[in-house]
This record gives C-alpha cells, structure tokens and sequence, in this order.
C-alpha cells in the first residue's frame, strides 16, 4: 500500500437544539506520502470537521478511514495558541513534553528548527514579545518537533499579514519538502492552495462534498515564488475560481 | 539613554512623588481638621473621639497589655479563614470544572446561598459551635468561599478553546490539561479571587468577632460600644482601615510577582 491515508465516504452530521447540521457528505480522497494536499471551499462548508475527523479529534462521523496505526499525526490550528506564560523555548517542547517524548534527540531537532528559523535568540522571551510572524514560526516548530508524518494545517497563516504570509509559507514549504512530510493544508486564499500543493480539493457549501480535485504539475518543487511564476499558475488559479464561484451562487 | 528618555523618566518620577505628597497632605489635613473641630466642639468628641484621643487610647491598650494581642488574634483569624477559603474554593472549583453535570446540578444552590445575607446564620452558628475562633472562621468562610469557588470557577471555564484544542491534538490527558493549561491560564482569575476574598473574610472575620464577643479589633469596637467609650470605636475602625489597606497591598505585590510575563 502507496497510500498514507485513505477516506472513504467520510459524512459527519452535528446535533444541536436548534436542529440538525450536515456537515459534510460522502468525501473521499487518498493521499501518498509526500504529498501536499489543499483543501479550498466556502465559509463554514466542513473543512475543519474533516481535519478533526483525520486528526482523531472527533470519533462521531460516518465512513471509513484507512491508515496505519502508528501514523504520527499532527495538527496546526489558525491560532498559534502559544502560552503566554511559558517561553518561546518551554512552548516549542510543550508537545514533546506532553507526549513524553523529550530526550536529547528530540531536542536536537528542536535546537536546528530554531536555528533553521533564526529563533534561537529569541529562545527566552516570552510570545508578548514577538511578532505575529514569529510566533506562527514557533507554533511550527512545535508542531514539527513531534516529527510527524502527516502535517495537518488549517489556515495556519490566516491572521498573518499579506508580507509574513509568503515569507512564512515559503519557509513552511521548503521544510516541508526537505523532510518529505506529507501535508493537508485548509485555506482560503486560493494562490497558496495552488502555489503549495501538488492536488486542490475543492469542496462545496454545505453539505460539504467533492467538487472538484485539480492536480497542480509544476516542475519547481523548490519555492513557492518560482512557483508562482509557472506558466499555467493562472489556468489553475481560474479554474479553482471557477468552481469555488459556482458554489457561491 | 537619550536625553528625551531620561527626561521622559524623570516626568514619571516626579509625578509619583507628586501623588504621595498629595496623599500625605490630604491625611494630615484631614486629621488636623478632626483634631480642631472636636475642640472647638463643633462636632461632639463624644461621638467622634479624635486623633489625640484615639492616640491616648492606643497607649491605654498598650499599657493594660492586650492591645497586639488583640490586632494578632484578628490578623491570625483572617488569616486562617482566608486560607481555607481560598484553597478549598479552588478545591471545590476544580471539582467543578471536572464534572460538569455536578457543576449543572448545584448551580442554583450556589447562586442562593451567594446571596443569602449570612449574618442571618450568626445565631445559629453559635449555638452550632460555641462562641469561640471556630464560629469566627465559619462565619468568615460562609462568607469568602463561595466568591471564591465562583469567581476560579469561571475562570476556568474561560480557558482559550484554541489552546484546550490544541492540548487535545497533543492528546494530553485530562490531569495534564488541568496542571499545563487549565490552573495556570486562570493565574488572573485566581489572583482576583484573592483581592475580593480578602475584603469578604475581613467583614466576615469582624461579624464573628461582634457574635463572639472576647477578642479581637471587632471585639474592642463591640465593648467600646458597651461601655459607652466610643474612643474604642474609632480606634478599631482606623485599625481596620490600616490593616485591610496592607493586606490588599501584600496581594498586590504577590500579582506583580506572579503575572510578570503576562
Ligand atoms: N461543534 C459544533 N456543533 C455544531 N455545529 C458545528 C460545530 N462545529 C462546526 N459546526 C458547523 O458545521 C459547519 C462546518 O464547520 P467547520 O468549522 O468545519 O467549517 P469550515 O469549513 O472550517 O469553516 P471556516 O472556513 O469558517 O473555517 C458549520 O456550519 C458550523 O456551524
Ligand atoms: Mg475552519
């Protein structure tokens, strides 16, 4: 088996007292390993019920979904959800900690993040300190530190601004494909999805099911401004307009 | 440092010791004037004793042995019902926060006896435990604990989602998202807790010490009542006064010590 992950006819309802939401309806898809993965669809379609789902943060859905069980999975919110009252340094090892996993190596590798990022002075401050930038870098590191498998990403540079979030998304893209990690990243900026990722799903509104998925064949895998300038970054990005259009009306 | 910072510097100085000269002023003044009107007996220094009274009676005290005895043994009683307060409020608040089906249940009860007026208990907790420091504490606890169990008990409850969700990602256990996320982000909360639960077991510690009637500031107020020496009165009310405002500033500077970073 070639495949990390694979969904089959995922649906996920929510009970409330006002009623009955469905959520998202009959999704399928694979994913290999070392493969990047958008997912893009409108406002409150699902996208984040499905990472719960995948994440095993959320058992109650229907479907399938196939993995092998000792895949390390691990999830970046929109927040950096940093604790203000532990340094840069204590909130990067949370996750090791919590999973009791620090040992020299670990740390090792947490230690080269922080150099590989141009932290490492900021190691004792405190997140107030920081720019909204660094502290979305420093949310990765944890996340990263866990060596994961499969990234989970949900809109991680949203509340970044226009700058941070290219310079950011670069650094995560080169990370990323240097380890060979495989990655579901959810946005809502459909330049990233295209320019980061080697398939786009597109969902429809609610209830949330396939629309469309585009494979993205570029021949840069290096960065994601080169990227940008291949030639047929525009079909695509019309194409996932398109789709995403349709559904709005 | 530029000169505009250190200019900058000085101006915060200065209107620091600008603002203690005006407190001092205002004291001084404000015990002057009492110290006049009372003998040019405008105002009756029966009634409203005056600074070189209360002083004389603050010697008296000394003199006749029990006037430490007294500020210690309502300085020990708050103490300990605060104590107790506190840590049984964050107890009972955990608690709380852990079982929610619990919290659901007992939630009206907390909210009638948070507005119950407990001096209506005095009697009955003197019968219960005889006029001794136990029904002091008791009535200074019926008093502090349920602020406090509310007051840690939202702040619980206020715990960032992002964060609680990211804990769960982590797949941290739920002790583990007590003791890295829950107690710790509710440092603020707790803190608050203490500056209403001092204020709370004071009145609370002073109600018993009126019930009890045998030691204490809030005894020496009653029996100056009794005796009809009113100078007792007003020397317990600026004891009270003088005590509440340190025991709210030891508070302080217990939050400047703990919140630094936050
Ligand atoms: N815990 C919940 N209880 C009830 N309804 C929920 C719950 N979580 C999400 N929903 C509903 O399910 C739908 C999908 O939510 P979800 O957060 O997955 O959407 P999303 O695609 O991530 O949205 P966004 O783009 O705004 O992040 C929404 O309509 C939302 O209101
Ligand atoms: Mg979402």
């Amino acid at each position: 088996m070639n495949n990390l992950l694979e969904i089959n006819n995922i649906s996920k309802n929510y009970h409330t007292k006002n009623g009955e939401i469905e959520a998202i309806k009959n999704i399928s898809f694979k994913i290999k390993k070392g493969e990047i993965i958008s997912i893009v669809g409108p406002s409150g379609c699902g996208k984040s019920t499905l990472l719960s789902i995948i994440s095993e943060l959320d058992h109650d859905y229907f479907g399938k979904i196939i993995k092998d069980n000792n895949l390390k999975i691990a999830y970046m919110l929109q927040s950096d959800a940093l604790l203000p009252w532990l340094t840069i340094y204590e909130n990067a090892i949370l996750g090791l900690k919590i999973k009791k996993r620090l040992d020299n190596e670990t740390l090792d590798y947490v230690n080269y993040l922080f150099d590989f990022y141009n932290l490492s002075e900021f190691k004792e401050s405190y997140p107030k300190n920081l720019s909204g930038g660094m502290r979305q870098r420093v949310a990765l590191i944890r996340t990263l530190a866990l060596k994961p498998d499969l990234l989970l990403l949900d809109e991680p540079f949203s509340a970044l601004d226009q700058q941070s979030r290219l310079l950011i998304s670069d650094d995560v893209y080169k990370i990323v494909k240097k380890e060979k990690k495989t990655v579901i990243l959810v946005t809502h900026n459909i330049e990233e999805a295209v320019s980061f990722s080697d398939r786009v799903i597109v969902l429809s509104k609610r209830p949330s099911q396939i629309k469309n998925i585009i494979n993205i064949n570029f021949t840069n895998q290096e960065s994601i401004y080169e990227r940008r300038k291949e030639k047929y970054y525009h079909q695509y990005f019309d194409t996932i307009w398109k789709d995403l259009d349709i559904n709005e009306s | 440092m530029s000169l505009d910072q250190k200019k900058y510097l000085h101006k915060l100085h200065m209107n620091k010791i600008k603002v203690i000269i005006c407190q001092i002023f205002l004291i001084v003044s404000f015990l002057f004037l009492w110290e006049y009107l009372v003998n040019k007996g405008i105002i009756s220094s029966f009634i409203y004793s005056s600074p070189s009274r209360v002083i004389k009676t603050i010697k008296e005290l000394i003199e006749s042995h029990n006037f430490f005895n007294h500020i210690y043994i309502t300085l020990k009683e708050v103490f300990i019902s605060f104590t107790l307060g506190i840590s049984l409020g964050f107890i009972i608040a955990l608690i709380l926060y852990e079982f929610k089906f619990l919290a659901k249940v007992i939630d009206p009860f907390l909210t009638m006896l948070n507005s119950l007026p407990k001096v209506a208990l005095g009697p009955l907790i003197i019968i219960a435990c005889g006029a001794n420091i136990k029904s002091i504490i008791l009535m200074a606890l019926l008093i502090n604990l349920i602020v406090s169990i509310i007051t840690i008990y939202n702040g619980f409850l206020g715990t960032d989602e992002y964060i609680l969700k990211l804990f769960k990602t982590l797949g941290a256990s739920r002790f583990q998202i007590l003791t890295k996320l829950v107690i710790p982000s509710s440092y603020q909360t707790i803190i608050a807790s203490f500056k209403l639960g001092i204020a709370q077991t004071l009145i609370g510690v002073i109600m018993g010490e009126f019930l009890v009637s045998k030691e204490g500031i809030g005894y020496l107020i009653v029996y100056g009542k009794q005796v009809f020496n009113l100078n007792y009165v007003m020397t317990g009310i600026i004891l009270l006064g003088i005590i509440s405002y340190i025991l709210y500033k030891l508070i302080i500077i217990l939050e400047n010590k703990l919140l630094k970073h936050l």
